[in-house]
């Protein structure tokens, strides 16, 4: 069971744990195999998507690159226009029809995403169900628990903790799961980020799970700690700022100011987009109940 | 010699005192022991069973037993009785003559050494070998046992050995205030907060016979409550103990530990621990289930691990130490070490010390080596302190290590020890009998020297100031650490100040030594430093004290200072010093005077040379004339003329200096009264802070009256059964999955669950609850149903906020949609997952209270707008305020009663501000202010304000009953009371009213909330102006208490509401729903009301105008019976 070490490790942690921009800054890892080194690639670029910088990624990536590559650019094209968006899910349903590619795991991994993006759940499932790779499983879980089906999203991450117990991956699903559920398991979801928190560097996606995990467990003060800490790492962060609008509205403080920076930085937030269909939705309700 | 007794025994070779009884053993060549009682003189008994001669004998302690052992290469142990001895066993293993035999001083066993070259070790109970230690050469002959301590000696053919036989160091674990460590078979537990140390459970004995085979060392996990101990059984083992969650079992039944085998144990992670397998040398990485997870192959072979931070382990290797990080499977440092027995982490993991026999290695948490300290004695113990300096023990003293590798001691010990924490200058130990201790210790030296290595210079000073740290080897320590500005603090003796301000470049302290010593060389030494400053005065100062003519000249030539160089060319020549004299005329350009100077010093061919040189021809004819004709040939072809000295470029004055680091240390220290000056005004300045402070205290207490809101207990909404608690408990995906798990093989896709705040909807009858669900169309209805809620839109904000708080947002895969959670209140740590609680409200009561505080201030800052919103706003938010008790329930209704007051009471207030050309109206607005139920220091300001208004308005009467009852709430303020008594003094005077008010203070009144028109006890109604109708009303409640509440509908006003979900709803509460509607009510408005009257749990529902159902209640009063049911859609009246 003894392996060799593993080289993309810092890499695929940085990626997963969201310090992308460290993920990118650290990517120069010598004597890669090819396989190694398309799989680096895959990661840097998924980082330039995570951080927005979709524009890179679709010049940077040619017609002659890998097909995980490729699944990449069509991610990245997918997230760059709504115009881009067709042609992705065509582009993306082409090759996943095609027997040579279809079945690579970044492929799939990439099409669950967008599916994802799509909400076509079983869509997405098609691709994704028969998992492959931690990534996969990951993937399934979140798939499962945006459906609010936690019973499946269980049964991959059980499939998970077969594989690995320890991969950070793992431990990261069953934070998502562990949240999701509620109750007593709200407390392991918050040890598993404070131990990431005590184990690498510190990131915005990591503080805002401990501050999700103090909401949950109605200590908003708390929240609003690690939150104002992921500001001050990044100041446009959308998940800090709709997490920090949410932890505002319920220490009774102003929450409108990082509204509107969170409308700045992403007008198509679920947070923005639940607040005005929330107005119509008032505005609907007056009229026929008033 | 005082013979005491002798006895006639052949070759005598062994003898042993009884420790109690006057017995004395004595062993014989021949093989015979012989038992003397040396005060009787007589042989109590001889034993015959050795084998030739017998060399050892040795009486125990404590228990009638004695052992020999002799040349038959046997030891015997016997018991005895008062009256005869027997032998019990015996001891076989030596392999030749025996040499010595005794019982160890502290432990159950017999040691012995025999001319077989080992020493052996015994069970003395099992009687069994536990151990031998063989040397290659060396007979052993004699043994030797301290009396109190854990020490053996023996003596061999080429020396000597002091040994002991088992480890001392208790196991330990430290873990934030507390200490786990094992004591004579059982873990124990010492808090250090309040130094109680507890049993918390046995541990195993270890099966195996041999020694040194207790716990080694012991791991606790706080994550867990588990502690790992590891021992030497089996060639390296571990246990594995969960402590029990109430803790502390006094019983002995051993807990069944969880084992294995391995090198060393360690926890890395919540449910992780690693094993060294020596073997393969893999960690083996296991869950608490004792199963493995991982194996990870280490790249240099190790011999023990240590913990090194989540996921890290410290690995010990032969000549080094490395950082291993598990799940990469990568060494992140190394350092080569000695064998390092002892690994000691700093509490925030970023410094580990490294502790070998003889020396110590601090390193950072990548093992970048920091320093290593050599100690000649050997290393004991060590821990961090809060400030990151090491301190330890050796085996006689107590040191520190500041991080940059000073060290020195802070005491000596008389027996060695094993730090386990540091608080502050609070060391606390373990002692070699298991005891925890705590010592004092001085911490003033290190932590100076510490505060100077982080140049924290005011601790510095501080420390200074204050304690009595000194002495030579400070000094010395300060010089040679480049810090002589803060030694010249230390030292009196002025040689040294001299000596420390110079070599701090302090001039004027070392000008200030130097005038107390006085002496040449240091007067000089201060002209060098001077110099080397370009403080000019100095140098001249100095060379002026040391009569240094030549210098100081050269610096007056230097600095430009003609005139002082003149008067020097005056000494000179007063001093009758030629040289002198020649060299300041030089350094003068004063050709003339050289010319002089030459000739009296009778060198006229040089006077002559010199006069021609300088074209100064009346000197050069005088010159020739007296040399008659000799004169010197000079050469020619130059023209002659005058030296013209250049102006000085720089005329006298210091030459100017960078600022230097004076500041922190002279000023501060020279400053210590301003400092004080300045604290004592921070102290002024906190006194004012305090001072504003009062009324928020005032305000605080008044808020105290207290109120909160509710729910679900008072609830009694039971029209639809689907509203009930109880049937909710429904997991939320019970049916869907099972359709979906039963086929396999071809993958379909689950449906969709239920999203929570679905579920919230359904378990829910709250309005707030379905706000935040996002069902406002419900949310509304239910307000209508219950509350009679009509007009939403000063609602929307709030539902809008509620719906937005109801969910947090968890990114989780990269760049797929986010996660949103539902946010659910109430949770504790026992709640089970998958039920699914109701949503966590942005409002909660508590902020209302604070909204309340804040309006109860706005009050009184007189930011009357400001106030008024906020108490609108409370009222607003009540209908959506969910509070878990009655009481809770009793205080939002408290609340409302406060607020409604003060709406009122603002209402008016702003009204009377705009009718400033109404003055009578003025005044009447004023005084039924005055009636509102306020705080107590708004009450004396509204009087106040009343008072003025009428009081000005000459209205005099009225002004006084307003002082009057001003002065009856013993106002605190002198200004009050003052101007109360002399608005009393002049109404007494002229007791008129000038204008007519509608006021009558006699009769109780309520005020119109629509109008501000009273409406005094016993009226009925009032027409106000416009085309309201006033009611008045009388209630008796079910306990026959008058309540006098009036009901009013007014005409504009935003909107009524009034929440108080499943409000309980009796006579009283439709008082105070109606008293809300009298400030709230827009337009003759529909109330929807439930009404329990009584016990009889009677439902109504009425439809009605809210007069008519008004004066229903009225009715029911009355009747005090309920007779009519009554029921109307449409809102048309009886």
């Amino acid at each position: 069971m003894a392996m060799a070490p593993d080289v993309l490790f810092n890499l695929r942690n940085n990626f997963y744990l969201g310090a992308y921009q460290a993920a990118i800054n650290n990517s120069d890892v010598p004597n890669l195999s090819e396989e190694d080194a398309i799989e680096r690639d895959c990661l840097v670029y998924r980082s330039y998507i995570a951080i927005g910088s979709y524009q890179l990624v679709i010049n940077e990536v040619d017609s002659s690159a890998a097909t995980p590559l490729q699944a990449v650019k069509l991610l990245a094209l997918y997230l760059f226009s709504p115009d881009s968006k067709e042609n992705a899910i065509s582009s993306i349903r082409e090759w996943l029809g095609d027997a040579a590619i279809g079945n690579n795991p970044i492929l799939r991994l990439i099409a669950g995403t967008i599916f994802m993006h799509e909400q076509d759940y079983n869509e997405a499932l098609k691709y994704t169900n028969a998992g492959g790779t931690m990534e996969l499983y990951a993937l399934n879980v979140h798939i499962f628990l945006k459906m609010n089906r936690s019973d499946y999203a269980e049964k991959q991450l059980r499939v998970m903790q077969q594989m690995d117990e320890d991969h950070t991956l793992t431990q990261l699903a069953t934070a998502w799961l562990n949240l999701a559920v509620g109750g007593s398991k709200i407390q392991e979801a918050y040890l598993i980020f404070q131990d990431f928190s005590e184990k690498y560097q510190m990131t915005s996606l990591i503080l805002n799970g401990k501050a999700v995990c103090c909401m949950h467990m109605g200590n908003f003060d708390e929240a609003e700690s690690f939150l104002l800490e992921a500001l001050n790492k990044d100041a446009k962060d959308q998940e800090t700022l709709a997490n920090l609008v949410v932890c505002s509205l319920h220490l009774g403080k102003p929450s409108a100011r990082f509204l509107s920076q969170l409308k700045l930085s992403d007008p198509e937030h679920t947070l923005v987009k639940r607040g005005l269909t929330a107005e119509e939705n008032f505005d609907r309700a007056m009229q026929t109940v008033g | 010699m005082l013979t005491k007794f002798e006895t006639k025994s052949n070759r005598v070779k062994g003898l042993s005192f009884h420790s109690k009884r006057p017995w004395i053993l004595a062993s014989l060549h021949s093989g015979v022991i012989q038992l003397w009682d040396y005060r009787m003189g007589t042989l109590i008994d001889r034993f015959d069973e050795h084998d030739g001669p017998v060399r050892g004998v040795h009486f125990h302690q404590s228990q009638p037993l004695f052992v020999s052992g002799g040349d038959d290469y046997k030891i015997k142990i016997w018991r005895m009785n008062d009256t005869k001895a027997w032998e019990v066993d015996t001891l076989r293993g030596h392999m030749n003559n025996v040499s010595c035999v005794l019982f160890h001083a502290r432990q159950d066993i017999i040691v012995s050494n025999s001319e077989d070259k080992s020493i052996r070790v015994w069970d003395a109970t099992k009687r069994t070998g536990l151990q031998t230690f063989r040397r290659e050469h060396d007979r052993f002959w004699i043994l030797g046992c301290h009396p109190e301590m854990n020490l053996l000696a023996a003596g061999h053919d080429s020396g000597m050995i002091v040994f002991k036989l088992e480890r001392e160091r208790p196991a330990f674990s430290v873990s934030g205030d507390s200490l786990y460590f094992v004591k004579d078979r059982f873990l124990r537990f010492y808090d250090y907060t309040s130094q109680k140390d507890t049993q918390i459970l046995p541990i195993r004995r270890p099966g195996s016979i041999s020694l040194n085979q207790g716990p080694r060392t012991l791991c606790y996990s706080p994550t867990e409550n588990a502690i790992l101990i590891c021992s030497d059984v089996d060639g390296g083992s571990y246990e594995l103990y969960i402590i029990p969650k109430d803790s502390i079992t006094r019983g002995d039944t051993v807990q069944e530990a969880k084992r294995g085998v391995g090198g060393s144990a360690v926890f890395v992670a919540r449910n992780r621990f690693a094993v060294l397998e020596k073997s393969t040398n893999q960690v083996l990485v296991k869950n608490l289930k004792n199963e493995i997870v991982k194996k990870s192959a280490l790249p240099v072979a190790a011999d023990a691990i240590f913990y090194a931070g989540t996921g890290n382990l410290l690995c010990r290797a032969e000549d080094r130490v490395f950082i291993f990080d598990l799940q990469q499977r990568l060494v992140l440092g190394d350092l080569q070490t000695s064998f390092v027995r002892y690994v000691v982490w700093s509490s925030d993991m970023e410094s580990v010390a490294l502790l070998s026999k003889h020396s110590i290695i601090i390193a950072d948490k990548k093992l970048v080596h920091r320093c290593t300290l050599h100690e000649t004695i050997r290393v004991k113990s060590g821990s961090w302190d809060d400030n990151g300096v090491f301190i330890y023990t050796t085996l006689t003293h107590i040191k520190y290590c500041l991080p940059n590798g000073d060290s020195g001691i802070i005491k000596t010990l008389d027996v060695p020890v094993y730090i386990t924490k540091i608080f502050g200058n609070t060391l606390f130990y373990l002692d070699r009998d298991g005891k925890n201790r705590p010592i004092v210790i001085d911490s003033t030296e290190y932590v100076f020297k510490l505060s100077l290595l982080k140049k924290r210079f005011d601790h510095v000073m501080s420390m200074i100031r204050n304690s009595e740290l000194c002495g030579q080897a400070m000094i010395a320590y300060l010089q040679q650490k480049g810090f002589p500005e803060v030694a010249l603090h230390f030292v009196k003796d002025e040689r040294t100040r001299f000596n420390l301000a110079l070599e701090s470049g302090n001039i004027q302290i070392a000008v200030a030594s130097a005038k107390e010593i006085d002496e040449k060389d240091h007067w000089y030494r201060l002209g060098v430093e001077a110099l080397r400053q370009g403080n000019s005065g100095i140098v001249e100062y100095a060379y002026q004290r040391t009569k240094n003519f030549e210098r100081l000249s050269f610096l007056y030539l230097i600095t430009g200072n003609l005139d002082k160089l003149s008067k020097m060319m005056k000494i000179s020549e007063v001093k009758n010093d030629v040289m002198g004299q020649f060299h300041n005329a030089l350094y003068l350009g004063d050709v003339q005077e050289r010319i002089k100077i030459l000739v009296n010093a009778g060198h006229l061919h040089l006077a002559y040379a010199t006069a021609k040189t300088h074209g100064l021809n009346d000197i050069v004819e005088d010159l020739a004339d007296k040399l008659n004709g000799s004169v010197p040939n000079l050469p020619s072809g130059r023209s002659s003329s005058l030296l013209i000295c250049p102006t000085p470029v720089l005329c006298g004055g210091d030459w100017p200096l960078l600022r230097t680091m004076k500041g922190i240390f002279e000023g501060g220290l020279d400053n210590a009264g301003k400092g004080g000056n300045e604290e004592y005004e921070d102290a002024a300045d906190a006194d004012w802070g305090e001072e504003l402070d009062i009324v928020d205290v005032e305000n605080i207490q008044n808020g105290d009256i207290s109120m909160v809101p509710d729910d679900e207990e008072a609830h009694e909404d039971n029209e639809e059964g689907g509203w009930d608690l109880e049937d909710l408990e429904l997991p939320p995906d019970v049916e869907t999955p099972k359709a979906a798990t039963s086929r396999s093989s071809v993958f379909v896709a689950p449906t969709a669950g239920m999203p929570v705040s679905q579920i919230w909807v359904q378990k829910s009858s709250l309005a707030a609850e379905h706000a935040a669900a996002g069902n406002f169309d419900t949310a509304m209805r239910l307000l209508s149903r219950q509350l009679g809620i009509k007009n939403f839109t000063p609602l929307k904000s709030l539902f809008i906020d509620l719906h937005m708080g109801s969910h947090s947002y968890l990114r989780a895969f990269s760049s797929a949609p986010l996660i949103s959670l539902a946010i659910e209140r109430g949770w504790s740590e026992s709640a089970s997952p998958n039920v699914r609680a109701p949503p966590a409200l942005v409002f909660s009561f508590s902020q209302l209270e604070e909204k309340l505080k804040a309006g109860y201030k706005a009050t009184t800052t007189g930011k009357f707008t400001e106030a008024l919103r906020l108490f609108l706003s409370i009222l607003h938010t009540i209908p959506l305020i969910v509070v878990e008790s009655r009481r809770e329930v009793d205080e939002v209704k408290e609340l409302i009663i406060i607020v409604k007051e003060y709406v009122l009471g603002l209402q008016m207030e702003l009204k009377r501000r705009e009718l400033r050309d109404n003055p009578v109206r003025q005044q009447e607005l004023a005084a039924y202010f005055t009636h509102c139920n306020l705080q107590l220091p708004h009450l004396r300001l509204a009087l106040m304000n009343a008072m003025t208004v009428c009081y000005k308005a000459g209205n005099l009467i009225t002004a006084s009953n307003f002082a009057r009852r001003l002065l009856e709430t013993n106002p605190t303020a002198e200004n009050q009371t003052k101007t109360a008594r002399s608005v009393m003094q002049a109404a007494e005077r002229n007791m008129k009213d000038s204008t007519q008010l509608n006021y009558d203070f006699r009769n109780p009144f309520v005020v119109c909330g629509a109008t501000y028109v009273p409406i005094y006890r016993g009226q009925k109604d009032v027409l106000c102006p416009g085309r309201i109708r006033c009611f008045r009303l009388t209630v008796f409640s079910s306990s026959d208490q008058m309540i006098h509440k009036s009901f009013l509908q007014s005409y504009q006003s935003q909107f009524f509401s009034l929440n108080v979900s499943g409000f309980r709803s009796r006579v009283e509460d439709f008082c105070l729903v109606a008293d809300v509607l009298c400030c709230y009510i827009r337009e003759p408005i529909t109330l929807n009301c439930r009404l329990d009257f009584g016990y009889e749990f009677s439902f109504w529902r009425f439809d009605i105008q809210i007069f008519v159902f008004l004066e229903f209640v009225e009715i029911w009063c009355r009747l005090k019976t309920v007779t009519v049911v009554w029921h109307s859609q449409s809102g048309v009246g009886l």
